[in-house]
Protein backbone atom coordinates (compact mmCIF):
# COMPACT_ATOMS: atom_id res chain seq x y z
CA UNK A 1 0.00 0.00 0.00
CA UNK A 2 2.52 2.60 1.52
CA UNK A 3 4.47 1.62 -1.97
CA UNK A 4 1.25 2.26 -3.76
CA UNK A 5 1.14 5.82 -2.24
CA UNK A 6 4.68 6.46 -3.34
CA UNK A 7 4.61 5.25 -6.56
CA UNK A 8 1.36 7.48 -7.73
CA UNK A 9 3.14 10.53 -5.68
CA UNK A 10 6.34 9.96 -8.24
CA UNK A 11 3.61 9.61 -11.06
CA UNK A 12 2.09 13.13 -10.15
CA UNK A 13 5.58 15.07 -10.50
CA UNK A 14 5.87 15.29 -13.92
CA UNK A 15 1.87 15.61 -14.47
CA UNK A 16 2.33 19.11 -11.93
CA UNK A 17 5.38 19.81 -14.61
CA UNK A 18 3.18 20.03 -17.00
CA UNK A 19 0.40 21.58 -15.15
CA UNK A 20 2.66 24.81 -14.68
CA UNK A 21 3.55 24.69 -18.70
CA UNK A 22 0.30 25.33 -19.57
CA UNK A 23 -0.73 27.60 -16.73
CA UNK A 24 2.21 29.90 -17.16
CA UNK A 25 1.79 29.98 -20.85
CA UNK A 26 -1.99 30.48 -20.63
CA UNK A 27 -1.66 33.58 -18.46
CA UNK A 28 0.92 34.88 -20.78
CA UNK A 29 -0.68 34.96 -24.13
CA UNK A 30 -2.39 38.19 -23.50
CA UNK A 31 0.99 39.63 -24.25
CA UNK A 32 1.23 42.52 -21.12
CA UNK A 33 0.28 42.18 -17.77
CA UNK A 34 1.52 46.06 -17.49
CA UNK A 35 -0.71 47.67 -19.82
CA UNK A 36 -3.68 46.03 -19.00
CA UNK A 37 -2.59 46.95 -15.26
CA UNK A 38 -2.17 50.28 -16.12
CA UNK A 39 -4.60 50.89 -19.16
CA UNK A 40 -3.56 53.06 -22.56
CA UNK A 41 -2.89 56.40 -20.68
CA UNK A 42 0.17 56.33 -19.09
CA UNK A 43 3.96 56.84 -20.00
CA UNK A 44 5.83 54.26 -21.84
CA UNK A 45 8.79 54.55 -19.56
CA UNK A 46 6.58 53.57 -16.58
CA UNK A 47 5.38 50.85 -18.39
CA UNK A 48 8.60 49.78 -19.38
CA UNK A 49 10.40 50.32 -15.37
CA UNK A 50 7.41 48.12 -14.50
CA UNK A 51 8.16 45.80 -17.28
CA UNK A 52 12.19 45.46 -16.16
CA UNK A 53 10.96 45.23 -12.29
CA UNK A 54 8.81 42.17 -12.76
CA UNK A 55 11.20 40.46 -14.61
CA UNK A 56 8.65 40.72 -17.84
CA UNK A 57 11.55 42.20 -20.26
CA UNK A 58 13.29 39.11 -20.57
CA UNK A 59 12.27 36.08 -22.85
CA UNK A 60 9.00 33.93 -21.78
CA UNK A 61 11.12 31.25 -20.81
CA UNK A 62 13.50 32.95 -18.98
CA UNK A 63 10.35 34.01 -16.95
CA UNK A 64 9.20 30.70 -16.66
CA UNK A 65 12.52 29.27 -15.46
CA UNK A 66 12.33 31.58 -13.11
CA UNK A 67 8.74 31.11 -11.67
CA UNK A 68 9.19 27.27 -11.83
CA UNK A 69 12.61 27.46 -9.60
CA UNK A 70 10.86 29.66 -7.10
CA UNK A 71 7.86 27.09 -7.07
CA UNK A 72 10.41 24.60 -6.60
CA UNK A 73 11.44 26.26 -3.65
CA UNK A 74 7.86 26.59 -2.23
CA UNK A 75 7.60 30.51 -3.37
CA UNK A 76 5.70 31.15 -5.56
CA UNK A 77 6.47 34.97 -6.45
CA UNK A 78 5.11 38.43 -4.69
CA UNK A 79 1.73 39.62 -5.14
CA UNK A 80 1.96 42.73 -7.40
CA UNK A 81 -1.14 44.56 -5.40
CA UNK A 82 -1.21 42.75 -1.78
CA UNK A 83 2.59 43.62 -1.61
CA UNK A 84 3.49 39.64 -0.21
CA UNK A 85 4.25 36.51 -0.66
CA UNK A 86 2.00 34.43 -2.58
CA UNK A 87 2.80 31.54 -0.50
CA UNK A 88 1.87 33.27 2.35
CA UNK A 89 -1.36 34.43 1.06
CA UNK A 90 -2.51 31.08 0.10
CA UNK A 91 -1.47 29.14 3.26
CA UNK A 92 -3.43 31.95 5.08
CA UNK A 93 -6.91 30.86 2.92
CA UNK A 94 -6.55 27.35 2.53
CA UNK A 95 -7.47 25.82 5.27
CA UNK A 96 -11.14 28.26 4.16
CA UNK A 97 -11.18 26.76 1.26
CA UNK A 98 -11.20 23.30 2.45
CA UNK A 99 -13.30 23.71 5.35
CA UNK A 100 -16.04 24.69 2.49
CA UNK A 101 -15.28 22.32 0.69
CA UNK A 102 -15.20 19.19 2.80
CA UNK A 103 -18.25 20.57 4.53
CA UNK A 104 -20.10 20.62 1.15
CA UNK A 105 -18.67 17.35 0.43
CA UNK A 106 -20.05 15.84 3.31
CA UNK A 107 -23.28 17.38 2.69
CA UNK A 108 -23.82 15.76 -0.71
CA UNK A 109 -22.83 12.60 0.42
CA UNK A 110 -24.94 12.41 3.72
CA UNK A 111 -27.46 12.88 1.27
CA UNK A 112 -27.22 11.56 -1.28
CA UNK A 113 -26.47 8.07 -0.35
CA UNK A 114 -29.70 7.20 1.93
CA UNK A 115 -31.75 9.29 -0.52
CA UNK A 116 -30.33 6.82 -3.60
CA UNK A 117 -30.75 3.73 -1.76
CA UNK A 118 -34.43 4.48 -0.84
CA UNK A 119 -35.00 5.49 -4.69
CA UNK A 120 -33.70 2.09 -5.45
CA UNK A 121 -35.35 -0.17 -2.64
CA UNK A 122 -38.89 1.47 -3.64
CA UNK A 123 -38.25 1.78 -7.30
CA UNK A 124 -41.32 3.71 -9.37
CA UNK A 125 -42.56 4.83 -5.94
CA UNK A 126 -43.76 8.55 -6.33
CA UNK A 127 -40.82 9.12 -4.35
CA UNK A 128 -38.29 7.47 -6.90
CA UNK A 129 -39.83 9.76 -9.76
CA UNK A 130 -40.02 13.40 -7.39
CA UNK A 131 -36.07 11.67 -6.99
CA UNK A 132 -35.54 12.04 -10.82
CA UNK A 133 -37.20 14.72 -11.46
CA UNK A 134 -35.39 16.91 -8.50
CA UNK A 135 -31.99 15.88 -9.74
CA UNK A 136 -31.54 17.34 -13.08
CA UNK A 137 -33.77 20.55 -11.37
CA UNK A 138 -30.75 21.03 -8.83
CA UNK A 139 -28.30 20.03 -11.88
CA UNK A 140 -29.79 22.88 -13.41
CA UNK A 141 -29.01 25.31 -10.64
CA UNK A 142 -26.53 28.48 -10.96
CA UNK A 143 -24.55 27.99 -7.77
CA UNK A 144 -24.46 32.07 -7.20
CA UNK A 145 -27.80 32.25 -8.23
CA UNK A 146 -28.60 29.55 -4.86
CA UNK A 147 -26.19 31.72 -2.73
CA UNK A 148 -28.45 34.54 -3.51
CA UNK A 149 -31.27 33.05 -2.81
CA UNK A 150 -30.21 31.69 0.36
CA UNK A 151 -29.45 35.00 1.54
CA UNK A 152 -32.52 36.63 0.66
CA UNK A 153 -34.37 33.61 2.24
CA UNK A 154 -32.34 32.69 4.94
CA UNK A 155 -30.41 36.13 5.47
CA UNK A 156 -32.67 38.73 5.12
CA UNK A 157 -36.00 37.59 4.83
CA UNK A 158 -36.24 35.24 8.21
CA UNK A 159 -32.48 36.19 9.71
CA UNK A 160 -31.86 32.88 10.98
CA UNK A 161 -28.39 32.31 9.91
CA UNK A 162 -25.42 34.34 8.74
CA UNK A 163 -24.39 35.53 5.29
CA UNK A 164 -21.33 36.71 5.17
CA UNK A 165 -17.47 35.53 6.14
CA UNK A 166 -16.62 32.64 8.29
CA UNK A 167 -17.11 32.98 11.62
CA UNK A 168 -14.09 30.81 12.84
CA UNK A 169 -13.22 27.61 13.21
CA UNK A 170 -15.82 24.81 12.26
CA UNK A 171 -16.27 23.44 15.44
CA UNK A 172 -17.23 26.96 17.25
CA UNK A 173 -21.18 27.65 17.26
CA UNK A 174 -20.30 31.01 15.20
CA UNK A 175 -18.02 29.03 12.96
CA UNK A 176 -20.82 26.08 12.39
CA UNK A 177 -23.58 28.89 12.03
CA UNK A 178 -21.42 31.03 9.55
CA UNK A 179 -20.82 27.56 7.44
CA UNK A 180 -24.32 26.22 6.58
CA UNK A 181 -25.52 28.39 3.98
CA UNK A 182 -22.15 28.68 1.62
CA UNK A 183 -21.69 24.70 2.41
CA UNK A 184 -25.25 23.62 1.46
CA UNK A 185 -24.95 26.01 -1.82
CA UNK A 186 -22.01 24.17 -2.61
CA UNK A 187 -23.19 20.58 -1.59
CA UNK A 188 -26.89 20.48 -2.77
CA UNK A 189 -26.53 21.10 -6.73
CA UNK A 190 -24.17 17.55 -6.89
CA UNK A 191 -25.95 16.02 -4.49
CA UNK A 192 -29.09 15.44 -7.14
CA UNK A 193 -25.79 13.53 -9.29
CA UNK A 194 -24.36 11.16 -6.46
CA UNK A 195 -28.70 10.36 -5.89
CA UNK A 196 -28.87 9.20 -9.45
CA UNK A 197 -25.83 7.23 -9.63
CA UNK A 198 -26.35 5.24 -5.86
CA UNK A 199 -29.59 4.54 -7.04
CA UNK A 200 -29.04 3.07 -10.83
CA UNK A 201 -26.06 1.44 -8.67
CA UNK A 202 -27.96 -0.02 -6.78
CA UNK A 203 -30.26 -1.39 -8.95
CA UNK A 204 -27.40 -3.13 -10.75
CA UNK A 205 -25.79 -4.74 -7.97
CA UNK A 206 -29.52 -5.90 -6.06
CA UNK A 207 -29.90 -8.35 -9.07
CA UNK A 208 -26.60 -10.25 -8.37
CA UNK A 209 -26.23 -13.42 -7.58
CA UNK A 210 -24.95 -13.42 -4.28
CA UNK A 211 -27.28 -10.78 -3.08
CA UNK A 212 -30.10 -13.75 -3.98
CA UNK A 213 -27.98 -15.55 -1.66
CA UNK A 214 -27.69 -13.78 1.51
CA UNK A 215 -31.49 -13.70 1.21
CA UNK A 216 -32.47 -17.09 0.70
CA UNK A 217 -29.56 -17.95 3.75
CA UNK A 218 -32.47 -15.58 5.55
CA UNK A 219 -30.19 -12.46 6.33
CA UNK A 220 -32.15 -9.60 7.50
CA UNK A 221 -33.32 -7.49 4.70
CA UNK A 222 -31.82 -4.08 6.60
CA UNK A 223 -28.11 -6.21 6.46
CA UNK A 224 -28.31 -7.74 3.00
CA UNK A 225 -29.07 -4.00 1.63
CA UNK A 226 -26.48 -1.83 3.74
CA UNK A 227 -23.97 -4.42 3.85
CA UNK A 228 -23.94 -6.28 1.15
CA UNK A 229 -25.16 -4.38 -1.34
CA UNK A 230 -24.21 -0.86 -1.30
CA UNK A 231 -20.62 -1.70 -0.22
CA UNK A 232 -20.57 -2.61 -3.98
CA UNK A 233 -22.72 -0.28 -5.00
CA UNK A 234 -20.43 2.54 -3.73
CA UNK A 235 -17.79 1.55 -6.08
CA UNK A 236 -18.78 3.99 -9.19
CA UNK A 237 -19.76 6.78 -6.59
CA UNK A 238 -16.40 6.85 -6.00
CA UNK A 239 -15.57 6.84 -9.59
CA UNK A 240 -17.80 9.73 -9.82
CA UNK A 241 -16.51 11.46 -6.73
CA UNK A 242 -13.37 11.61 -8.32
CA UNK A 243 -14.10 13.03 -11.65
CA UNK A 244 -16.53 15.50 -9.73
CA UNK A 245 -14.33 17.28 -7.82
CA UNK A 246 -12.71 19.87 -10.14
CA UNK A 247 -16.33 20.81 -10.24
CA UNK A 248 -16.32 21.34 -6.05
CA UNK A 249 -13.34 23.27 -6.15
CA UNK A 250 -14.72 25.38 -9.41
CA UNK A 251 -17.89 25.79 -7.57
CA UNK A 252 -15.81 26.70 -4.28
CA UNK A 253 -14.66 29.89 -6.28
CA UNK A 254 -18.02 30.95 -6.80
CA UNK A 255 -19.36 30.11 -3.74
CA UNK A 256 -16.88 32.03 -1.68
CA UNK A 257 -17.28 35.28 -3.26
CA UNK A 258 -21.03 35.14 -2.76
CA UNK A 259 -20.63 34.71 0.84
CA UNK A 260 -17.32 36.74 1.52
CA UNK A 261 -15.94 33.06 2.63
CA UNK A 262 -12.00 33.94 3.30
CA UNK A 263 -10.67 32.00 1.08
CA UNK A 264 -8.68 30.88 -2.18
CA UNK A 265 -11.45 31.36 -4.26
CA UNK A 266 -12.60 34.74 -3.23
CA UNK A 267 -8.31 36.06 -2.98
CA UNK A 268 -8.24 34.33 -7.01
CA UNK A 269 -11.08 36.50 -8.34
CA UNK A 270 -9.73 39.75 -6.87
CA UNK A 271 -6.57 38.91 -8.25
CA UNK A 272 -8.12 38.30 -11.64
CA UNK A 273 -9.61 41.71 -11.51
CA UNK A 274 -6.59 43.59 -10.35
CA UNK A 275 -4.43 42.02 -12.83
CA UNK A 276 -1.93 40.59 -9.79
CA UNK A 277 -0.83 37.55 -12.26
CA UNK A 278 1.72 35.96 -9.77
CA UNK A 279 -1.43 35.34 -7.32
CA UNK A 280 -3.53 34.25 -10.17
CA UNK A 281 -0.80 31.64 -11.21
CA UNK A 282 -0.40 30.41 -7.43
CA UNK A 283 -3.60 29.97 -6.66
CA UNK A 284 -4.70 27.97 -10.38
CA UNK A 285 -1.36 25.53 -9.46
CA UNK A 286 -2.73 24.95 -5.91
CA UNK A 287 -5.90 24.49 -6.75
CA UNK A 288 -4.50 21.66 -9.96
CA UNK A 289 -2.39 20.09 -6.93
CA UNK A 290 -5.48 19.71 -4.56
CA UNK A 291 -7.85 18.36 -7.02
CA UNK A 292 -4.76 15.71 -8.03
CA UNK A 293 -4.30 14.66 -4.21
CA UNK A 294 -7.86 14.39 -3.69
CA UNK A 295 -8.24 12.06 -6.80
CA UNK A 296 -5.41 9.96 -4.80
CA UNK A 297 -7.64 9.75 -2.11
CA UNK A 298 -10.39 8.71 -3.94
CA UNK A 299 -8.45 5.89 -5.61
CA UNK A 300 -7.66 4.99 -2.24
CA UNK A 301 -10.97 4.28 -0.94
CA UNK A 302 -11.68 2.06 -3.56
CA UNK A 303 -9.04 -0.17 -1.71
CA UNK A 304 -11.02 0.62 1.26
CA UNK A 305 -14.47 -0.39 -0.12
CA UNK A 306 -13.41 -3.19 -2.02
CA UNK A 307 -11.00 -5.87 -0.48
CA UNK A 308 -10.46 -7.64 -3.75
CA UNK A 309 -8.07 -4.34 -5.05
CA UNK A 310 -5.23 -4.54 -3.09
CA UNK A 311 -2.78 -2.75 -5.32
CA UNK A 312 0.19 -4.49 -5.99
CA UNK B 1 -34.66 0.85 -45.29
CA UNK B 2 -33.14 -0.60 -42.15
CA UNK B 3 -31.48 2.94 -41.28
CA UNK B 4 -35.15 4.85 -41.62
CA UNK B 5 -36.67 2.49 -39.06
CA UNK B 6 -34.19 2.42 -36.22
CA UNK B 7 -34.54 6.19 -36.98
CA UNK B 8 -38.39 5.78 -36.24
CA UNK B 9 -37.65 3.81 -33.34
CA UNK B 10 -35.42 6.56 -31.71
CA UNK B 11 -38.14 9.14 -32.64
CA UNK B 12 -40.55 7.08 -31.00
CA UNK B 13 -37.98 6.53 -28.24
CA UNK B 14 -37.50 10.43 -27.85
CA UNK B 15 -41.68 11.59 -27.91
CA UNK B 16 -42.71 8.85 -25.49
CA UNK B 17 -40.39 9.99 -22.77
CA UNK B 18 -42.39 13.00 -21.40
CA UNK B 19 -40.09 14.87 -19.58
CA UNK B 20 -37.73 15.43 -22.55
CA UNK B 21 -40.80 16.80 -24.50
CA UNK B 22 -41.35 19.20 -21.83
CA UNK B 23 -37.45 19.87 -22.65
CA UNK B 24 -37.78 20.12 -26.09
CA UNK B 25 -40.89 23.01 -25.68
CA UNK B 26 -38.58 24.64 -23.21
CA UNK B 27 -36.02 25.01 -25.79
CA UNK B 28 -37.92 25.59 -28.72
CA UNK B 29 -39.51 28.72 -26.31
CA UNK B 30 -36.31 30.02 -25.82
CA UNK B 31 -35.03 30.07 -29.37
CA UNK B 32 -38.57 31.85 -30.15
CA UNK B 33 -37.89 34.31 -27.27
CA UNK B 34 -33.81 35.04 -28.54
CA UNK B 35 -35.55 35.32 -32.65
CA UNK B 36 -38.46 37.56 -31.58
CA UNK B 37 -36.63 39.74 -28.87
CA UNK B 38 -37.90 42.87 -30.36
CA UNK B 39 -41.41 42.15 -30.53
CA UNK B 40 -42.23 40.33 -27.20
CA UNK B 41 -39.49 42.89 -24.72
CA UNK B 42 -41.81 45.51 -24.25
CA UNK B 43 -39.01 48.02 -23.71
CA UNK B 44 -35.48 48.76 -24.68
CA UNK B 45 -33.25 46.19 -22.68
CA UNK B 46 -30.68 49.47 -22.05
CA UNK B 47 -32.72 52.39 -22.36
CA UNK B 48 -32.85 54.04 -18.59
CA UNK B 49 -35.74 55.69 -17.23
CA UNK B 50 -35.02 57.87 -14.59
CA UNK B 51 -38.63 57.81 -13.21
CA UNK B 52 -39.04 54.15 -12.77
CA UNK B 53 -36.07 53.44 -10.39
CA UNK B 54 -36.33 49.74 -8.81
CA UNK B 55 -40.00 49.46 -9.12
CA UNK B 56 -40.95 46.12 -7.91
CA UNK B 57 -43.26 43.79 -10.41
CA UNK B 58 -46.46 45.27 -11.65
CA UNK B 59 -48.41 45.24 -15.05
CA UNK B 60 -46.54 47.60 -16.46
CA UNK B 61 -42.93 45.92 -15.98
CA UNK B 62 -43.60 42.45 -15.02
CA UNK B 63 -40.43 41.64 -13.65
CA UNK B 64 -40.03 44.98 -12.21
CA UNK B 65 -36.76 47.48 -13.17
CA UNK B 66 -33.31 48.05 -11.99
CA UNK B 67 -31.51 50.85 -10.02
CA UNK B 68 -31.46 52.68 -13.41
CA UNK B 69 -34.91 52.23 -14.49
CA UNK B 70 -34.26 49.54 -17.11
CA UNK B 71 -37.01 46.64 -17.61
CA UNK B 72 -35.86 43.51 -15.87
CA UNK B 73 -38.53 41.15 -18.82
CA UNK B 74 -37.43 43.02 -21.76
CA UNK B 75 -33.33 42.78 -20.61
CA UNK B 76 -34.48 38.74 -19.23
CA UNK B 77 -35.52 38.21 -23.04
CA UNK B 78 -32.52 39.48 -24.93
CA UNK B 79 -30.89 37.52 -22.62
CA UNK B 80 -31.51 34.41 -24.43
CA UNK B 81 -29.62 35.59 -27.53
CA UNK B 82 -26.82 36.09 -24.92
CA UNK B 83 -27.56 32.37 -23.28
CA UNK B 84 -27.76 30.20 -26.63
CA UNK B 85 -25.14 32.31 -28.86
CA UNK B 86 -22.93 31.73 -25.92
CA UNK B 87 -23.47 28.09 -25.15
CA UNK B 88 -23.25 26.89 -29.31
CA UNK B 89 -20.26 29.00 -29.81
CA UNK B 90 -18.76 27.34 -27.12
CA UNK B 91 -20.14 23.35 -27.42
CA UNK B 92 -19.08 24.49 -31.48
CA UNK B 93 -15.69 25.44 -30.60
CA UNK B 94 -14.86 23.03 -28.03
CA UNK B 95 -16.46 19.82 -30.78
CA UNK B 96 -14.25 21.04 -33.54
CA UNK B 97 -10.64 21.33 -30.65
CA UNK B 98 -11.90 18.76 -28.35
CA UNK B 99 -12.98 16.16 -31.10
CA UNK B 100 -10.27 16.79 -33.17
CA UNK B 101 -8.06 16.24 -30.77
CA UNK B 102 -9.90 13.47 -29.43
CA UNK B 103 -9.89 11.69 -32.67
CA UNK B 104 -6.56 12.15 -33.36
CA UNK B 105 -5.40 10.37 -30.52
CA UNK B 106 -8.04 7.58 -31.01
CA UNK B 107 -6.93 6.79 -34.66
CA UNK B 108 -3.30 7.56 -34.52
CA UNK B 109 -2.94 5.50 -30.93
CA UNK B 110 0.51 5.15 -29.76
CA UNK B 111 2.67 8.16 -29.02
CA UNK B 112 1.12 10.62 -30.28
CA UNK B 113 -2.18 9.32 -29.05
CA UNK B 114 -0.91 8.98 -25.40
CA UNK B 115 0.73 11.96 -25.77
CA UNK B 116 -2.51 14.12 -26.19
CA UNK B 117 -4.38 12.36 -23.24
CA UNK B 118 -1.69 13.25 -21.24
CA UNK B 119 -2.25 16.78 -21.59
CA UNK B 120 -5.99 16.30 -21.57
CA UNK B 121 -5.71 14.64 -17.83
CA UNK B 122 -3.15 18.11 -17.35
CA UNK B 123 -6.09 20.67 -18.31
CA UNK B 124 -9.01 18.04 -16.45
CA UNK B 125 -7.26 18.60 -13.41
CA UNK B 126 -7.55 22.18 -13.40
CA UNK B 127 -11.46 22.90 -12.23
CA UNK B 128 -12.78 24.20 -15.84
CA UNK B 129 -14.11 27.99 -13.92
CA UNK B 130 -10.87 28.31 -12.51
CA UNK B 131 -8.64 28.12 -15.44
CA UNK B 132 -11.25 29.73 -17.50
CA UNK B 133 -11.35 32.41 -15.46
CA UNK B 134 -7.62 33.01 -15.12
CA UNK B 135 -7.61 32.94 -19.11
CA UNK B 136 -10.44 35.15 -19.06
CA UNK B 137 -8.78 37.75 -16.59
CA UNK B 138 -5.67 37.44 -18.82
CA UNK B 139 -7.74 38.40 -22.00
CA UNK B 140 -9.18 41.33 -20.47
CA UNK B 141 -12.74 40.46 -20.06
CA UNK B 142 -15.45 40.64 -22.85
CA UNK B 143 -18.27 38.48 -24.98
CA UNK B 144 -15.42 36.72 -27.26
CA UNK B 145 -12.97 36.39 -24.34
CA UNK B 146 -15.66 34.49 -22.60
CA UNK B 147 -16.03 32.09 -25.46
CA UNK B 148 -12.75 31.79 -25.68
CA UNK B 149 -11.94 30.92 -22.11
CA UNK B 150 -14.71 28.59 -21.62
CA UNK B 151 -13.88 26.76 -24.61
CA UNK B 152 -9.85 26.72 -24.27
CA UNK B 153 -10.46 25.53 -20.51
CA UNK B 154 -13.22 22.96 -21.29
CA UNK B 155 -12.13 20.97 -24.49
CA UNK B 156 -10.58 18.04 -22.70
CA UNK B 157 -14.02 16.23 -22.25
CA UNK B 158 -14.86 16.18 -25.72
CA UNK B 159 -11.44 15.00 -26.36
CA UNK B 160 -12.08 12.03 -23.68
CA UNK B 161 -15.04 11.18 -25.29
CA UNK B 162 -14.09 11.07 -28.73
CA UNK B 163 -10.95 9.35 -28.20
CA UNK B 164 -12.83 6.77 -26.15
CA UNK B 165 -15.83 6.17 -29.00
CA UNK B 166 -12.82 5.88 -31.31
CA UNK B 167 -11.09 3.12 -29.61
CA UNK B 168 -14.54 1.28 -29.39
CA UNK B 169 -15.46 1.42 -32.81
CA UNK B 170 -12.10 0.95 -34.05
CA UNK B 171 -12.42 -2.78 -32.65
CA UNK B 172 -15.34 -3.58 -34.86
CA UNK B 173 -15.09 -6.47 -37.60
CA UNK B 174 -16.51 -3.66 -40.35
CA UNK B 175 -13.66 -1.90 -39.93
CA UNK B 176 -11.51 -4.77 -40.19
CA UNK B 177 -12.95 -5.70 -43.19
CA UNK B 178 -12.57 -2.25 -44.87
CA UNK B 179 -9.07 -2.09 -43.81
CA UNK B 180 -8.70 -5.82 -45.70
CA UNK B 181 -10.09 -4.58 -48.69
CA UNK B 182 -7.20 -2.10 -48.76
CA UNK B 183 -9.34 0.86 -47.77
CA UNK B 184 -6.97 4.37 -47.25
CA UNK B 185 -6.95 5.63 -43.74
CA UNK B 186 -8.93 8.77 -45.00
CA UNK B 187 -11.89 6.83 -46.22
CA UNK B 188 -12.32 4.48 -42.94
CA UNK B 189 -12.16 7.94 -40.88
CA UNK B 190 -14.83 9.90 -42.55
CA UNK B 191 -16.71 7.24 -43.93
CA UNK B 192 -17.08 4.59 -40.99
CA UNK B 193 -15.84 5.96 -37.88
CA UNK B 194 -16.98 9.44 -38.14
CA UNK B 195 -20.85 8.51 -38.28
CA UNK B 196 -20.44 5.92 -35.94
CA UNK B 197 -18.86 8.28 -33.30
CA UNK B 198 -21.95 10.98 -33.74
CA UNK B 199 -24.22 9.42 -31.27
CA UNK B 200 -22.64 9.69 -28.54
CA UNK B 201 -21.42 13.42 -29.84
CA UNK B 202 -24.81 14.72 -30.19
CA UNK B 203 -26.06 13.99 -27.00
CA UNK B 204 -22.95 14.68 -25.20
CA UNK B 205 -22.79 18.10 -26.91
CA UNK B 206 -26.56 18.72 -25.67
CA UNK B 207 -25.67 17.78 -22.18
CA UNK B 208 -22.99 20.13 -22.53
CA UNK B 209 -24.92 23.26 -23.37
CA UNK B 210 -26.51 23.92 -19.75
CA UNK B 211 -22.72 23.49 -18.31
CA UNK B 212 -21.18 25.99 -21.27
CA UNK B 213 -24.60 28.43 -20.30
CA UNK B 214 -23.66 28.07 -16.47
CA UNK B 215 -20.19 28.71 -16.67
CA UNK B 216 -20.55 32.07 -18.74
CA UNK B 217 -23.26 32.75 -16.35
CA UNK B 218 -21.01 32.59 -13.73
CA UNK B 219 -17.90 34.31 -15.45
CA UNK B 220 -20.39 37.02 -16.02
CA UNK B 221 -21.54 37.14 -13.04
CA UNK B 222 -18.28 37.67 -11.50
CA UNK B 223 -17.74 40.74 -13.45
CA UNK B 224 -15.32 39.06 -16.43
CA UNK B 225 -18.09 38.36 -18.96
CA UNK B 226 -20.73 40.24 -20.29
CA UNK B 227 -19.63 44.24 -19.86
CA UNK B 228 -22.97 46.42 -19.13
CA UNK B 229 -24.93 47.25 -20.24
CA UNK B 230 -25.32 43.84 -21.88
CA UNK B 231 -28.37 41.91 -20.91
CA UNK B 232 -26.39 38.57 -20.39
CA UNK B 233 -28.42 36.95 -17.27
CA UNK B 234 -25.28 36.92 -15.29
CA UNK B 235 -24.83 39.82 -15.19
CA UNK B 236 -27.86 40.85 -14.27
CA UNK B 237 -27.92 38.56 -11.60
CA UNK B 238 -24.89 40.57 -10.51
CA UNK B 239 -25.93 43.92 -11.05
CA UNK B 240 -29.41 43.15 -8.58
CA UNK B 241 -26.78 41.93 -5.57
CA UNK B 242 -25.92 44.62 -3.99
CA UNK B 243 -29.79 45.17 -4.37
CA UNK B 244 -30.69 41.93 -2.61
CA UNK B 245 -32.60 43.04 0.41
CA UNK B 246 -34.56 45.71 -1.16
CA UNK B 247 -35.42 45.07 -4.32
CA UNK B 248 -34.70 41.21 -4.97
CA UNK B 249 -36.25 40.91 -8.10
CA UNK B 250 -33.62 41.85 -9.88
CA UNK B 251 -31.46 38.97 -9.18
CA UNK B 252 -34.30 36.65 -9.15
CA UNK B 253 -35.80 36.89 -12.29
CA UNK B 254 -33.13 35.96 -14.39
CA UNK B 255 -31.65 33.20 -12.39
CA UNK B 256 -35.21 31.82 -13.10
CA UNK B 257 -34.30 32.15 -16.58
CA UNK B 258 -30.91 30.61 -16.28
CA UNK B 259 -32.48 27.61 -14.80
CA UNK B 260 -34.96 26.89 -17.37
CA UNK B 261 -32.94 26.79 -20.18
CA UNK B 262 -30.55 24.20 -18.54
CA UNK B 263 -33.37 22.28 -16.71
CA UNK B 264 -34.72 22.33 -20.84
CA UNK B 265 -31.25 21.49 -22.46
CA UNK B 266 -30.91 18.94 -19.95
CA UNK B 267 -34.15 16.97 -20.55
CA UNK B 268 -33.52 17.53 -24.38
CA UNK B 269 -30.10 15.34 -23.54
CA UNK B 270 -31.41 12.75 -21.10
CA UNK B 271 -34.13 12.01 -23.84
CA UNK B 272 -31.29 12.26 -26.56
CA UNK B 273 -29.25 9.35 -25.01
CA UNK B 274 -31.70 7.05 -23.71
CA UNK B 275 -33.33 7.14 -27.26
CA UNK B 276 -29.71 6.30 -29.00
CA UNK B 277 -28.65 4.21 -26.80
CA UNK B 278 -30.91 1.67 -24.97
CA UNK B 279 -28.57 0.66 -22.83
CA UNK B 280 -28.60 3.83 -20.75
CA UNK B 281 -32.58 4.13 -19.87
CA UNK B 282 -32.06 1.39 -16.94
CA UNK B 283 -28.88 3.11 -15.67
CA UNK B 284 -30.30 6.25 -14.96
Amino acid sequence: MLLYITRRLLILVPVVFGITIIIFFLMHISGDPVRLMYGPNVPKEKILEKRIELGLDKPLYAQYWRWLSQVLKGQMGYSIHLRDSVTRLIKARIVATLELTVVALMFTLVFSIPLGVLSAVKRYSIFDNLGRFFATFWLSMPYFWLGLLFILILGVQLRVLPISGRGGPIWTAAGLQHILLPALTLGLPPMALFTRLVRSSMLEVINEEYIRTARSKGVQESVVIFHHALRNALIPVITLLGLRLPWLFGGAVITETVFAWPGMGRLLVDAVTQRDYPVVQGIVLMLAILVLLSNLLADLAYALVDPRIRYK
Amino acid sequence: MEEKELFAKQLQRLVKNRLSLVGVFIVALIVVAAALAPYIAPYDPIAQDYDALLLPPSPQHPMGTDDLGRDIFSRVVYGTRYALLIGVAVVALELVLGAFLGFIAGYFGKFLGSFIMRVVDMVLSIPTLVLALAIAGALGGGLLVLIIAISVAGWGEFARLVRGQVLYVKEFTYIEAARAIGARDWHIMFKHLVPNCLGPVIVYSTLYMPAAILWSAALSFLGLGAQPPTPEWGAIISDGRSFIASAWWISTFPGIAIMITTLGFNFVGDGLRDALDPKFERQL
